[in-house]
């Protein structure tokens, strides 16, 4: 479905996006992760065809995405992207009727998503006296009411409610099982864990990571506990035996070196705080993540070594 | 696909015409502008309600008694008193000049004269008078003491020359010169200096609001979608092309609904006086440098305002901008005073001032078929190149945030493909 090979994109002698390649299927929902200013969104850009590629090429379906008219695909921005002077209705069928879809289907198609994200009420509100959370809705609203082949999502979930999260989520999943192909760019590697089939990790404009996620997990291996308890976690990560660990307030990702077997853990570690789970499995994306991006960005990861 | 084009063009033009401030400015400043042109019209021509007193220190002798009479003939209150009357302050033996300018002023001070007049001794030869008062604006006051005295003088003169005095009126009267302009074909139009001038100008300033709104409305419409970071929803909707089309459409439709309102109520207001002198042929002419010109001028307006992402670059923009518009408008009566003077040919072909120069040019006298064909040729190919290195900084300076791009940087942006 889509296809990007070989991108590259340099400003003002700054290499943004170096060699880039990615494939997005149909049905898939594909992580496009990175820390800030990793090059994820010029990635974006040049997929959209709103910035050309030094290098490289980007095609849909098999035709180059330069001479496509640009009804094919639907975009979120992250944060804003909205007019905020504007009626909501108004503006989303602007940009309904300007990716080709006719206005009285357009406001047909809006009031049926506002209604599924409960927003009928706002309808012939400014956007700018719209909650933040409300305001993202309206944004996702727009950018998938033409129905798009494609729809590229950029921290679509930044500011909404648990309750609204798993409402996206379903709508999301639907989306998936209609057959389109979702590029889905975040930093937030718990929503990705839980929502992508693969995943590409960009860091300082290069893939450093690629693959199905499971795949990916693998290749990290099945040393790294899982631990959530109660009680003062703080000596974890000076244990023996571990080699990098992440410690939250009741929970913890420890990664074993090898040295001592997870037994010999557990018994050291139920002396000191009250277990609720102990698993033993890949690691989380998040802690993946960190290891491959470096652990500077990351203040909470204690290495023992 | 222009039909993107057009959807951009309609939302700017529909939802701008909704706004509070484009409906506060298209119905505001028509008020505003006949108010004041009523309020002035009337404090001028508002007949004074009381007699003014005047006094006159007539050290000649010989104005003060047939300026009494003169004002008295010529100027009456609307309920028919004497609108000035002239009050002789006395001159006696042994108070010195100085002393009896210091009581008159403190007579005007206390209010119970307007001003008084001196008139020298030796009136009929050197024709000075002095006039003080509180208030030397008052002009009607002044303008019309000097017509009364000049108008006593030479009768004076004409008396003491032998002739009779009936036939001065006769004399004097000014020659009213109707000036006949001659089309090429030889054909007379009555059209007066005035007039042409009043086509002109009425031309120019059209052009200059049209650009002036439209093109801050497409420097602040750039700016608002670029904070809003909408125009990376809109790029990847449609082309940066339609984006730059339809925002210059729309918003030049919006430009031209309020100056066709505007204007709409300026002829109702002074109805035959505009407009109906020039030809259809020299209006239709007018009308294709007025398009290109614009045009030209909103692919500036694009280019320049595209790299911007505040609101104090946005002004300082617009005022260049307004500066190279304005330029003309000041040029404007040396270009009348001779049209076919090589500067103005010479400016004719200076595409930012094509349209105004022809705008001056064409009611005076049609320029030559080969001046006309490679101004309007010139015009043109400055406006698509403007229009295309337009779409190129847009493309990209629209999507750049926080700093300019500086020339080295400009020209990459040309060169890309």
């Amino acid at each position: 479905m889509l296809l990007a090979s070989h991108l590259r994109k340099e400003y003002a002698n700054v290499v943004a996006v170096d060699d880039v390649s990615l494939e997005v299927k149909k049905g898939e929902i594909f992580g496009l992760l990175g820390p800030n200013g990793a090059g994820k969104t010029t990635t974006i850009r040049m997929i959209l065809n709103i910035v050309p590629p030094d290098r490289g090429a980007v095609s849909v379906d098999g035709k180059p995405v330069v001479g496509l008219t640009r009804n094919f695909v639907g975009y979120l921005p992250e944060e804003r992207g909205l007019y905020r002077k504007n009626k909501l209705l108004n503006a989303i069928i602007y940009f309904a009727t300007l990716r080709g879809v006719g206005v009285a289907e357009a406001k047909r198609r809006a009031y049926e998503w506002l209604g599924r994200f409960d927003l009928l009420s706002y309808c012939d509100r400014k956007i700018e006296e719209l909650s933040k959370g409300n305001q993202q809705k309206v944004q996702f609203i727009i950018s998938v009411l033409h129905d798009p082949r494609l729809v590229i999502l950029d921290e679509p979930f930044s500011g909404l409610d648990p309750v609204n999260q798993i409402v996206l989520k379903d709508v999301l999943s639907e989306m998936r099982q209609r057959g389109k192909a979702i590029v889905f760019s975040t930093h937030m590697m718990e929503q990705a864990e839980k929502l992508c089939e693969k995943i590409c990790l960009i860091n300082r404009g290069r893939v450093v990571l690629e693959g199905e996620l499971a795949e990916v997990k693998q290749r990290f291996g099945k040393n790294t506990i899982h631990l959530e308890f109660d009680g003062d976690g703080t000596f974890l990560s000076a244990l023996p035996g571990v080699k990098k660990s992440l410690v939250y307030e009741n929970s913890a990702e420890i990664e074993l070196d090898g040295r001592r077997t997870p037994g010999e853990m557990l018994r050291e570690i139920v002396q000191t705080v009250n277990i609720r789970k102990f698993e033993l499995r890949e690691p989380s994306l998040q802690s993946i993540f960190l290891q491959t991006v470096g652990s500077e960005t990351a203040p909470l990861i204690r290495s023992s070594q | 696909m222009m039909t993107k084009a057009f959807t951009v063009a309609r939302w700017e033009y529909v939802e701008k015409i909704k706004s509070k401030t484009f409906l506060i400015t298209l119905f505001l400043m028509p008020i505003i502008m006949i108010g004041f042109g009523l309020l002035s019209g009337l404090l001028a021509s508002q007949p004074d309600t009381g007699s003014k007193v005047i006094g006159i220190i007539d050290l000649s002798g010989a104005i003060g008694q047939p300026l009494a009479k003169y004002l008295e003939e010529h100027y009456r209150l609307p309920d028919g008193g004497p609108n000035y009357v002239l009050r002789p302050l006395e001159i006696s033996e042994g108070v010195e000049m100085n002393q009896l300018k210091r009581q008159s002023d403190s007579l005007t001070a206390n209010g119970e004269i307007e001003g008084y007049l001196i008139v020298g001794k030796s009136i009929l030869t050197d024709t000075s008078v002095e006039y003080r008062s509180q208030n030397i604006g008052n002009l009607r006051v002044t303008e019309r003491m000097s017509r009364a005295i000049r108008d006593l003088v030479i009768e004076q003169k004409l008396i003491s020359q032998g002739l009779n005095p009936k036939l001065t009126k006769d004399l004097t009267r000014p020659i009213d010169l109707k000036t006949i302009k001659l089309s090429k074909s030889g054909k007379e139009e009555e059209a007066g200096f005035e007039k042409v001038f009043f086509t002109s100008y009425i031309f120019m300033m059209m052009m200059f609001f049209l650009v002036m709104t439209s093109g801050q409305l497409l420097v602040r419409s750039m700016l608002e979608e670029k904070s809003n970071r909408v125009v990376e929803v809109l790029m990847s909707s449609c082309s940066s092309t339609d984006l730059m089309a339809g925002k210059i459409i729309g918003l030049s439709g919006l430009g031209f609904t309020q100056i066709g309102f505007w204007a709409a109520i300026g002829i109702a207001i002074s109805l035959n006086y505009a407009i109906t002198m020039i030809s259809i042929g020299s209006a239709l002419l007018l009308l294709v440098y007025f398009v290109l010109g614009y045009l030209l001028y909103a692919a500036i307006f694009v280019a320049a305002g595209s790299p911007v992402s505040t609101e104090q670059e946005a002004q300082q923009i617009t005022s260049y901008l307004t500066i190279v518009l304005i330029l003309p408008i000041v040029l404007v009566i040396p270009i009348l005073q001779d049209p076919n003077s090589l500067m103005v040919k010479v400016m004719t072909f200076i595409p930012l001032l094509t349209p105004t120069m022809m705008a001056m040019r064409i009611p005076i006298q049609m320029p030559s078929e080969l001046e006309i064909i490679l101004s309007i040729a010139i015009l043109f190919f400055s406006m698509v190149g403007a229009v295309w290195i337009a779409g190129k900084i847009f493309r990209t300076a629209i999507l750049v945030y926080g700093k300019r791009p500086t020339l080295p940087e400009l020209f990459r942006i040309l060169r890309t493909p």
